[in-house]
């Protein structure tokens, strides 16, 4: 316990290593494993995973709690599709749709901590009514599955930009962004936000503030997850996203992120969000039946949760 | 010369307490600027105004002349006030260099977080006090794992980086050891040769004369009296924090001491800054614990009920060994507990008087089955005792004033009445007719032969309800009070560390 304490809070090297012993697994069981295209299919299914636990790492280091990530990844997707297709499909129209889609993830993440920093609402309680309202939104705009996106979204998204894979890009794009904020003081504000809310009150920090970014930036981060999404599956689905939420936060979690907040960052969150993909991998190559995987899986949240609580229990 | 602050006619109120009446503070630019009082003089809450944490009903604020907003502490930042926080303002996640400069972090040309900055500038204010930081104190260690003392510097560290104009140290002294408050005091003198004005609260009358140039006495939420330090002695300043009628009134009962044998013996006991504290204390006495709040009294009570467990020594009660280890070997051995803070430590919100009185019978008793109309009959018959009024076994306990909720949480631990009765500030919040009721109902018990030790952050109330009163200090007793010595005067010269 005390061991671990010593890595100054870098518990994502835990995760780095469960990530390492997983790979070999895999690369043991599934011969092609390490093949490019292979490695680019899997980075492709882990990407909406990684940028919803992106998120969602802000508003747990600032001591929150987001539950509306999937609901958000479902509105942001028709309204997307919606607006593309309203445009008439064409080079601005998806433009347009992808900005907007953007907006409206941003827009559910600013509503959010509006109500939760200002009107000090249940953090856990408020993201799971507006969940529902935005579900309830998503299916309003469009009530089935159904209108595919035009052929040049898909495939940009399935090709590359400027000689470099698109999904490989916006890995880059997310990390820099990440990268961008972690080097802030934003961050380290954050932080004290969610690690002892007085005293980050009594030294001056703007704590509405910092929680209501927390928020935006979790809902931004889940309309680039529902972009993405939007790129594999081409259509809209007002269903989509729905078990994101509680994934990611079991992603950032075992990345090393206390639920309790202060403690934590976007890397532990991203190699978290691997592992818990890479479990799945794992079980699917290993022969086992699909339905071992989600049981499997919980005991491995259920593992990570035991092992931070004994980490910070002294 | 301009005074660098003055605060005039300040008013406070919280709820019907009136906390501050037209208090008044004038701080001159490069002074070390005392501010004493007994408890409850309001020297708090006039610190916390000045800080931005608290607003005031009225009054007016100068600094360096000009009418301060002081809305926020962010606000009173920026017009160059630091409050030193007594509950520190670190956050244990953080590494002491991002708490020292958290929310002014030192920048790079891109906006970025300049962590080398951080570490050098952190490093050098380390090095000020690097001869009593002891190991582990560096830019990178994370305030979690640092000491008390340790925290304790680098909160004035923390607050030396924000470079103010006015500087509020609140208790800034109390876990250091001596070696480290004299390095403090260097700071402080360092600090006024800059032109920096330090407004110091402590409890130690010696550290005061040590330091401060200037003295201002509150009492009762007003200022009393200006001394310059030079020209007054302690025997002064005390007089003026108790009034000419706390200095020359009796005490209000005739405290002949009791005559007997200690039944209860408190030998050596100690907690995280308490002890080692040694007293003794007889069937039918009513013994105060008195003294500045948070000089372990609270410590000293949760500690003999096995609340928080003492860390060495033993306690013995008619010569059975009673130290206990959690609250249900305390009350094994007939030891009851009542706290002021009921919301924290007695009430069961939402559920019945019933059920909040029956829950220490059914600890003591080992019942496992509620006998209704048992609990019922003795429940009415020492409520009725106590003077309560209620609607019915069965209403809420949140149906009751807090005086009569009072009376139910005391009432738990009637039935077999108590050996030992712990009571922790019990009339904090409570109305006059209640305090009086409870009053009457502990001199009761102690003349049934229970023995009563009560902290109260009253003075008024331990002289009036006590035989005896202990004053603590810095967690050690400073003085042991009784008949002709126990006085307002007396208690208050005890709190401050001054033993006569």
């Amino acid at each position: 316990m005390t061991g671990l304490r010593k890595f100054g809070g870098r518990t994502w090297i835990v995760t780095a290593a469960a990530l390492i012993v997983l790979l070999v697994v895999n690369t043991v069981l599934q011969k092609n494993f390490l093949e490019p295209s292979v490695v680019q299919s899997n980075l492709t299914t882990f990407l909406p995973l990684v940028l919803v636990a992106i998120g969602q790492t802000y508003v747990i280091l600032g001591g929150d709690i987001d539950l509306s990530v999937g609901a958000i990844v479902a509105l942001v997707n028709v309204v997307t599709v919606s607006v593309i297709a309203a445009l008439g499909g064409d080079g601005t129209a998806v433009a347009l749709g992808l900005l907007v889609g953007m907006a409206v993830g941003a827009g559910c993440g600013l509503l959010n901590g509006l109500i939760i920093a200002g009107l000090r609402f249940q953090p856990i309680v408020t993201t799971f009514a507006t969940s529902i309202v935005f579900s309830g939104l998503a299916l309003w705009v469009l009530p089935q599955a159904g209108m595919s996106v035009p052929e040049p979204y898909w495939r940009t998204y399935a090709g590359d930009i400027l000689g470099l894979p698109t999904v490989y890009a916006i890995y880059v794009v997310a990390f820099l962004i990440a990268a961008f904020l972690a080097a802030r003081p934003f961050m380290t504000r954050l932080k004290a936000a969610g690690g002892l809310r007085t005293a980050a009150y009594q030294t001056g920090l703007r704590l509405g503030a910092l929680r209501v970014s927390a928020f935006v930036l979790s809902g931004l981060f889940a309309a680039f997850a529902s972009l993405c999404l939007t790129g594999e599956t081409a259509s809209g689905d007002p269903l989509m996203g729905q078990s994101l939420a509680m994934t990611a936060i079991s992603a950032v979690v075992l990345g090393g992120t206390a639920l309790s907040g202060g403690v934590g960052g976007t890397l532990g969150s991203v190699l978290g969000a691997w592992v818990v993909g890479m479990i799945g991998s794992v079980i699917f190559f290993a022969g086992l039946p699909f339905e071992y995987q989600t049981l499997v899986q919980g005991l491995i949240i259920l593992a990570a949760l035991a092992g931070g609580v004994l980490v910070t229990r002294r | 010369m301009q005074p660098v602050l003055r605060a005039t006619d300040i008013s406070k109120s919280f709820g019907a307490v009136r906390a501050l009446e037209k208090a008044r503070l004038t701080v001159q630019r490069g002074e070390i600027h005392a501010l004493l009082g007994a408890n409850g003089c309001g020297k708090s809450t006039l610190c916390k105004i000045i800080a931005g944490t608290v607003g005031c009903d009225a009054g007016e604020v100068l600094i360096d002349g000009a009418p301060a907003a002081l809305g926020s502490p962010r606000l009173a930042e920026e017009q160059g006030v630091a409050l030193f926080y007594q509950e520190l303002s670190l956050v244990p996640q953080l590494s002491v260099g991002d708490n020292v400069f958290l929310g002014r972090e030192p920048r790079n040309a891109l906006g970025f977080t300049d962590r080398a900055a951080i570490f050098r500038e952190t490093e050098a204010l380390i090095a000020r006090v690097a001869t009593v930081a002891g190991a582990g104190l560096t830019p990178d260690a994370l305030v979690a794992d640092l000491s008390p003392d340790q925290r304790q510097l680098t909160e004035i560290l923390k607050v030396l980086a924000r470079k103010p104009k006015i500087i509020i140290f609140d208790e800034a002294t109390a876990t250091l050891d001596r070696r480290q408050v004299e390095v403090f005091f260097d700071i402080l003198r360092e600090l006024r040769a800059g032109g920096v004005s330090s407004i110091f609260i402590s409890h130690r009358m010696d550290e005061v004369f040590a330091i401060a140039d200037r003295i201002t006495v509150m009492r009762n939420g007003q200022t009393v009296a200006e001394f310059s330090a030079a020209e007054t002695d302690r025997y002064a300043v005390v007089y003026a924090m108790v009034g000419e009628t706390g200095a020359i009134a009796a005490s209000v009962r005739d405290h002949a001491p009791l005559k007997g044998d200690a039944r209860l013996v408190v030998e050596g006991v100690k907690a995280a800054r308490l002890g080692p504290v040694s007293f003794t204390a007889q069937r039918g006495e009513i013994l105060g614990l008195g003294g500045l709040q948070g000089q372990g009294q609270k410590a000293l009570l949760s500690g003999l009920f096995g609340a928080e467990p003492f860390a060495a020594g033993r306690v013995t009660l008619d010569g059975v060994d009673v130290t206990a280890r959690r609250p249900a070997e305390a009350i094994a051995h007939r030891i009851a507990y009542v706290s002021g803070d009921r919301g924290r430590d007695s009430a069961l919100p939402g559920r019945s008087i019933f059920e909040n009185t029956a829950i220490a019978s059914l600890v003591r008793e080992r019942r496992h089955v509620i006998p209704g109309a048992l609990f019922r009959t003795r429940f009415a018959e020492v409520l009725s005792g106590l003077n309560t009024r209620y609607a019915g076994l069965d209403a809420p306990i949140g149906s009751l004033s807090g005086g009569n909720q009072q009376k139910v949480f005391i009432s738990r631990w009637l039935s077999p009445s108590p050996g030992l009765l712990l009571l922790d500030d019990p009339t904090k919040g409570i109305d006059l007719g209640a305090k009086g009721d409870f009053y009457l109902l502990a001199r009761k018990l102690a003349d049934e032969g229970a023995t009563v030790i009560i902290y109260s952050s009253e003075d008024s109330e331990l002289l009036s309800l006590c035989d005896r009163v202990l004053v603590l200090n810095g967690g050690t007793v400073t003085a042991d009070l009784t008949g002709e010595r126990l006085t307002p005067f007396e208690l208050t010269r005890a709190s401050y560390g001054d033993a006569a």
